[in-house]
């Protein structure tokens, strides 16, 4: 057997590492004070994370593991699965934290609902009841794997209070006073206090992993060695399997239970424990360090636990049942001659106990002074408190006073418990005593309804049935209580057996103990909250926390109305004593800077100041502290504290009413856009109509005079009634053509037109369009020239209409081109398209109506003076059907040449897409009869 | 209600990062318990490593892994 080490010379290398662990929280404050933040990093807080793993973790598992396998294991896959939910449910829990100034999570749950300081007290006293005995079992790791380590040199000989359990006490009391309880701001952070937390995880990983490779390469020359003279023995090979962790799957009856609860309560208390929610929720500085933390910290706690199972198996195949498995992370490093390495994990298991014992007191203590003792006191001592004008000697000084006592309650449990059941199996006994916070924490976040006697029914109920059914019978198997309060139950009521009430047998005590407390738990907080009617205290606090994304920043919040209300309440001299009195006169002159003292404070800075004592004592103390505040006689407590309320549900509401408004102008400006769209579209159907008739009505109106006439004179000379005719056949015919063009613009923008698309000879469609126009060009006296290739290749189009648009173009030409002009048709191939141009030598049309002309009833020149020479459709028309077709259309002005003689000339072209495009597609294609325009 | 997540840095992509998170929570929450963990409970060895083993730390390998690129894929 190993000899161990020297007491001495372990005892001091613990208080310089201990010592350490102080000058690095002291640089830690010291660079924040300087504005260089150390804990403002995302890997920092992951790993600070990491004070989740106390000894329970470092010597603990190995322990677990010889009788469970890999049953040890669902402690920490609960919390890496809780971390994947962090994108919803933690940066939630972060953002509201840093919007209310919450203190822990007693202080969370209180202000959640409605600042209730019942809720906030039985929260805090829950939590210390289901922790401290979790410190104790710290302090007996502590002082066990001292022992372990030296052989037993110190030994608790020495005195009851000269032990190495009372020494760590005193040192962690020390380091939780100087760096967790300096400043009164409990909301702001303790740099110092995380920066060690971050290191010690760091050494207790090192630490872990160290000794696990020593044990796997240096010990048994590899992993499937070890495993391979495990598995010889029958003992071992079982915890490899899975009837270790899970139970034996033939037995049936919840073989899963304790496996599937130690993964909930695991999960629940990585959120709700208060050291967890410390590091988690208060001390993060930016809740975008969770992206990282999100896989890093499950990488910590999987590498930390990475060599446990070998650990144990090398231990148990070392040194047979003849040690305590908890000590082979000690053990056998001093077994193997690797003293170093046992003080390494020595100083790795102190690591996990400091770091477990600091922060959980700090959580503990800010949870007593503000939730349980702070209210106490400011209800039954108002009036001397009233006295004081600086409390913040109070404040910590309750604060320190509950370290120590936390502390010394835990090391007298640790005396008193020893290696009793009760100790033993804290861990996951703390586990599901944090856990009855997790139904009114989560639900808080989500269900609006949940009201405040629901939550503290809740939380008291699943306490109750906690107690009962998980702390109770390790009393009595601890022999406290006598064992037949297990066996037989109370009195002997078989119904109330505490590990399987009214008759539930067969299951694991923890999931035994969840589902109860669960029952009762969710049970109440459910069924008050559905039978509940919530104060407007309330209904705030409900709707700052389930909507804390919706609201808007606190600089931009609305003045409540009810102004006068106010000028009769406190004045701003009560509030800066009030805020002076708990956080220093130099803050509260900061707050309230400038303010005549005998203004009426009014409800924005009576929030800053609920703001700002919430940050130091809470908000449910916040409030009664401001209640008290007022000189007497200028209004009542309980009137003022009304007004909070109303103010607070005024903002809350106007709040809710500005977002109802945003939200009401953004539709209303979409409606506004479709409303002038649709006029728009309304306006041009009615100029289309206007023109429509304003056309058709000139040739009629031409046609009725001059056949009134022929009717009303028979003695009209016959030259005359012939020209008098001539004019109404003109005129009808330029009637039918313009009815033919309306219909054909209906039928194009209503779809119907049929096409014909197909593959076309475009030079024999130009030269029928030509022959169509060429007697008006004759009868106008203008040359019409064509030029065009004697082979055009094919394109692809709809003849009748390609036709119709040459022939538009063209007697466009005649029409605007004076007589004795010229008019060319060009077509030619050009980027891959064929491209029709007709060049006339008229008067061209104005840059500024080149968009225009292709518009209905647009027509180019004076329409007022002159009488419009076509129908005005005729181009609209040829737009869309050049368009369908697959091409464009445009106007231009005419190239300089011989067709530009008189006037400066116009071009008007439009192209039409090849049936052979460059890829070879499309050609030979049948016809295509499309019904469809766009 | 729609309002935007006034979150800055976190509009762009947030709501399918915070589903695909809780579908990995899902699956992890499925493969880290009974029944689907016992069925891997058998004899033999993975490498050297007992199977039921090396089929959760396998497994808490892949799913920290996905978290990761799930992260950086936002």
């Amino acid at each position: 057997m190993e000899a161990g080490l020297d007491w001495a010379a372990v005892l001091i290398a613990a208080l310089l590492y201990l010592s350490a662990l102080f000058a690095i929280a002291h640089w830690a404050d010291r660079r924040e004070a300087a504005g260089r933040s150390v804990i403002a990093s995302p890997t920092v807080f992951a790993l600070s994370l990491g004070v989740y793993c106390t000894t329970w973790t470092f010597y603990g598992s190995v322990g677990r593991a010889a009788t469970l396998g890999i049953g040890f294991l669902p402690v920490y896959l609960g919390p890496t699965l809780l971390m994947l939910l962090a994108p919803l449910l933690l940066r939630k829990i972060l953002r509201i934290a840093k919007a209310q100034r919450i203190t822990s999570i007693a202080d969370f749950l209180a202000s959640r609902y409605g600042h209730s300081p019942l809720l906030g007290g039985l929260v805090a006293l829950t939590a210390t009841l289901g922790v401290t005995p979790y410190i104790a079992l710290q302090l007996k790791a502590v002082a066990v794997s001292f022992d372990a380590l030296t052989g037993g040199g110190l030994g608790t000989s020495t005195g009851p209070f000269l032990d190495q359990g009372f020494l760590i006490a005193a040192v962690m009391a020390l380091f939780a006073i100087v760096f967790g309880a300096r400043q009164i701001d409990a909301a702001e952070h303790h740099p110092g206090m995380v920066a060690a937390i971050a290191l010690e995880s760091l050494v207790k990983l090192v630490a872990f992993l160290a000794v696990g490779i020593f044990v796997v390469w240096g010990l048994h020359g590899g992993l499937d060695s070890l495993f391979a003279a495990a598995s010889t023995r029958p003992d071992l090979a079982r915890l490899m399997g899975s009837e270790a962790a899970l139970g034996d799957p033939a037995s049936g009856g919840g073989p899963w239970g304790a496996w599937v609860a130690t993964t909930i309560l695991s999960a629940a208390a990585m959120l709700c424990l208060p050291r967890q929610f410390q590091v988690m929720v208060i001390e993060s500085t930016d809740e975008r360090h969770l992206d990282r933390a999100i896989w890093l910290f499950p990488l910590y706690l999987l590498l930390i636990n990475l060599f446990v199972l070998p650990v144990t198996l090398s231990g148990l195949l070392t040194f047979g049942g003849g040690k305590d498995p908890d000590l082979f992370m000690v053990a056998l490093p001093l077994n193997g001659g690797a003293g170093w390495l046992a003080m390494l994990a020595f100083l790795g298991g102190l690591s996990a106990a400091a770091g477990m014992i600091v922060v959980e007191t700090v959580a503990l203590s800010t949870m007593l002074c503000n939730d349980l003792v702070m209210p106490i006191l400011l209800r039954t001592r108002s009036r001397a408190l009233a006295r004081s004008a600086d409390l913040a000697p109070l404040l910590l000084a309750v604060r320190r006073i509950a370290i120590v006592t936390i502390l010394l309650f835990g090391y007298g449990y640790f005396r008193l418990a020893g290696s009793a059941y009760a100790l033993v199996s804290i861990g996951l006994i703390s586990f599901a005593a944090v856990a009855q916070f997790a139904p009114a924490l989560i639900g808080g976040l989500y269900w609006r309804g949940a009201t405040r006697r629901g939550a503290i029914g809740g939380v008291a109920a699943g306490a109750l049935v906690w107690a009962y059914t998980l702390l109770l019978p390790s009393f009595a198997r601890s022999g406290w209580l006598p064992s037949s309060f297990i066996t037989e139950g109370p009195w002997g009521i078989a119904a109330l057996r505490p590990y399987a009430l009214f008759g539930l047998e067969g299951w694991d005590s923890l999931a035994h103990s969840l589902f109860w407390t669960a029952l009762a738990n969710i049970g109440a907080y459910v069924g008050l909250s559905l039978f509940d009617r919530q104060s407007a205290a309330e209904r705030v606090q409900a709707a700052a926390f389930v909507d804390v994304f919706h609201s808007a920043p606190d600089g931009a919040m609305p003045t409540p109305a009810a102004q006068s209300d106010w000028r009769s309440a406190a004045s701003v001299g009560d509030l800066t004593r009030v805020v002076a009195r708990f956080l220093g006169p130099h803050r509260a002159g900061r707050a309230f800077n400038g303010a005549d003292p005998d203004e009426p404070a009014g409800p924005e800075r009576l929030r800053l100041a609920e703001r700002l004592l919430a940050g130091a004592i809470g908000g449910a103390s916040a409030r009664v502290a401001l209640a008290s505040s007022v000189s007497a006689g200028a209004v009542e407590a309980a009137e003022l504290l009304r007004m909070l309320d109303e103010t607070n549900d005024v903002i809350a509401h106007s709040r809710e009413l500005e977002r109802k408004t945003a939200e009401l102008e953004r539709a209303t400006d979409a409606l506004r856009a479709a409303n002038l769209r649709l006029t728009e579209l309304d306006r041009l159907k009615d100029d289309f109509l206007s023109t429509v008739t304003h056309e058709l009505r000139t040739p009629l109106t031409s046609i009725r005079a001059l056949s009134e006439i022929l009717h009303d004179d028979p003695e009209l000379d016959s030259e005359q009634r012939q020209e008098f005719l001539a004019v109404i056949i003109k005129e009808s015919e330029r009637l039918t053509r313009l009815i033919n063009q309306v219909l054909d613009m209906a039928k194009i923008e209503a779809g119907a037109l049929d096409w014909r698309i197909e593959t076309i000879d475009a030079g024999q469609a130009l030269t029928e369009a030509v022959a169509a126009t060429e007697a008006l060009f004759r009868e106008r006296g203008i040359a019409l020239s064509v030029d065009m290739p004697e082979r055009l290749p094919p394109v692809r189009g709809d003849v009748d209409r390609v036709i119709q648009v040459a022939v538009n173009l063209l007697s466009n030409a005649a029409k605007f081109t004076p007589p004795g002009g010229r008019t060319r048709l060009t077509a030619r191939l050009e980027d891959g398209v064929l491209r029709v141009a007709v060049i006339d030598s008229g008067p061209g049309v104005p840059v500024k109506d080149r968009d225009l002309v292709f518009d209905r009833f647009r027509q180019s020149g004076n329409t007022l003076t002159g009488k419009p020479a076509g129908t005005g459709l005729g181009l609209a028309i040829a737009k869309r059907i050049v368009e369908h077709l697959g091409g464009r259309i445009g106007v231009a002005d005419a190239p300089a040449g011989p067709a530009a003689e008189s006037g400066t000339g116009t071009s008007f072209w439009f192209t039409l897409p090849l049936a052979v495009s460059p890829s070879g597609q499309g050609a030979g294609e049948p016809p295509v009869v499309d019904r469809k325009i766009d | 209600m729609s309002a935007p997540d006034p979150t800055p840095g976190h509009q762009a992509g947030s709501g399918r990062y915070r589903d695909r998170m809780i579908g990995l929570f899902l699956l992890a929450a499925a493969l880290f318990n009974p029944p689907l963990l016992g069925l891997f409970g058998v004899k033999g060895t993975i490498l050297g490593v007992p199977a039921l083993y090396g089929w959760v730390f396998g497994i808490w390998v892949a799913v920290i892994a996905l978290a990761a690129i799930a992260g950086r894929a936002r």
